[in-house]
């Protein structure tokens, strides 16, 4: 099967989700830019008491935060929640992540279970590595760094 | 070693046995065969290096994009992400606004040639994790970026040929 295929057969639990970082109640935007520095994410989701998705803040709306009024850092982050945003279910094909962010013009999509339970992250890095380990011989063998061309001679 | 027609002085083809790797999977063949340019990487924002951190953060968000080129004498130096404005600026802000970008950029990103293949971008996605690739040409001029939406776009370009 080719990556065509694969996207439109295998689900969402193939990929490697990400840890999500959970805003806890009561807090504030510092805090929750604490957590994500930390967690090294730009994401972070607000759960309700059976663990399902109630809302998301991502750095695209810190940096819109900021720059409208950098004060409100100190006020509660349940006033900045997005109470809409994507997300798929395990059980779904990858394609649909590729779907979701297409739709949404985001690169963070919320996984949950069937219960609706939030199990992980996932986004615009799942899908790159998934393209990635389904193309070995022409991604694995790419430069990554800044340096285009070795500066000295390697070896004899 | 010669071969026994370049002894005879024929030129001989040294990739006449080479067999192109064959692809029937619309993606896989465009991340082969296609360079970086295939991606859409423009338009793209560039900002000088001693623009203050206030005006950047104001480009950001007035068009409304997640990440700017910094350049100094026309070549790529850095860029500033919305990890940046999280990391370095969100809680430092008063500190930081009039400071040069220079100051909490990311400095020396990882670029690619525009000439490498279109893996080559998503490579540095996937391996070095980083969501915003510049593109240069072969002098190390700026051609653009490609972003996390680009690369959606041009997978679902790619599926929509099948």
């Amino acid at each position: 099967m080719g990556l065509f295929e694969d996207m439109n057969k295998e689900t969402v639990s193939r990929l490697e989700l990400r840890p999500v970082v959970v805003i806890q109640d009561g807090g504030t935007v510092r805090d929750v830019v604490l957590q994500l520095r930390e967690a090294n994410l730009g994401c972070a989701i607000s759960l309700d008491g059976d663990g399902k998705p109630r809302g998301m803040f991502t750095e695209a709306m810190l940096r819109a935060l900021v720059a409208r009024d950098p004060a409100e850092i100190d006020t509660p982050i349940e006033s900045h929640l997005a109470k809409t945003f994507p997300w798929v279910k395990t059980s779904d094909p990858i394609e649909t992540v590729l779907a979701a962010m297409e739709a949404k013009n985001v690169r963070f999509v919320v996984v949950v279970d069937d219960d609706g339970k939030v199990v992980g992250l996932t986004g615009q890095k799942g899908l790159m590595e998934y393209v990635a380990e389904h193309f070995p011989g022409e991604v694995l063998v790419q430069r990554v760094g800044t340096k285009p061309y070795p500066e000295e001679r390697e070896g004899a | 070693m010669s071969s026994s027609n370049a002894k005879d002085g024929e030129f001989q083809d040294p990739l006449e046995n080479y067999d192109p790797p064959k692809f029937d999977d619309p993606i896989e063949r465009a991340l082969h065969e296609e360079t970086v340019l295939a991606i859409q990487s423009q338009p793209c924002t560039r900002v000088s290096a001693d623009s203050t951190v206030a005006e950047v953060l104001k480009t950001l968000v007035g068009e409304g994009i997640a990440c700017v080129l910094v350049e100094a004498g026309g070549k790529l130096v850095g860029v500033v992400s919305d990890r940046d404005i999280l990391d370095k600026v969100a809680l430092e802000y008063e500190a930081v606004q009039d400071k040069p970008v220079r100051d909490i950029m990311t400095p020396d990103p990882v670029y690619v040639d525009e000439n490498q293949s279109a893996a080559s971008a998503l490579a540095v996605m996937a391996v070095s994790g980083y969501r915003h690739v510049p593109v240069v040409d072969v002098d190390e001029n700026i051609v653009g970026i490609i972003s996390p939406q680009r690369v959606t776009k041009f997978l679902r370009n790619c599926m929509d040929q099948q």
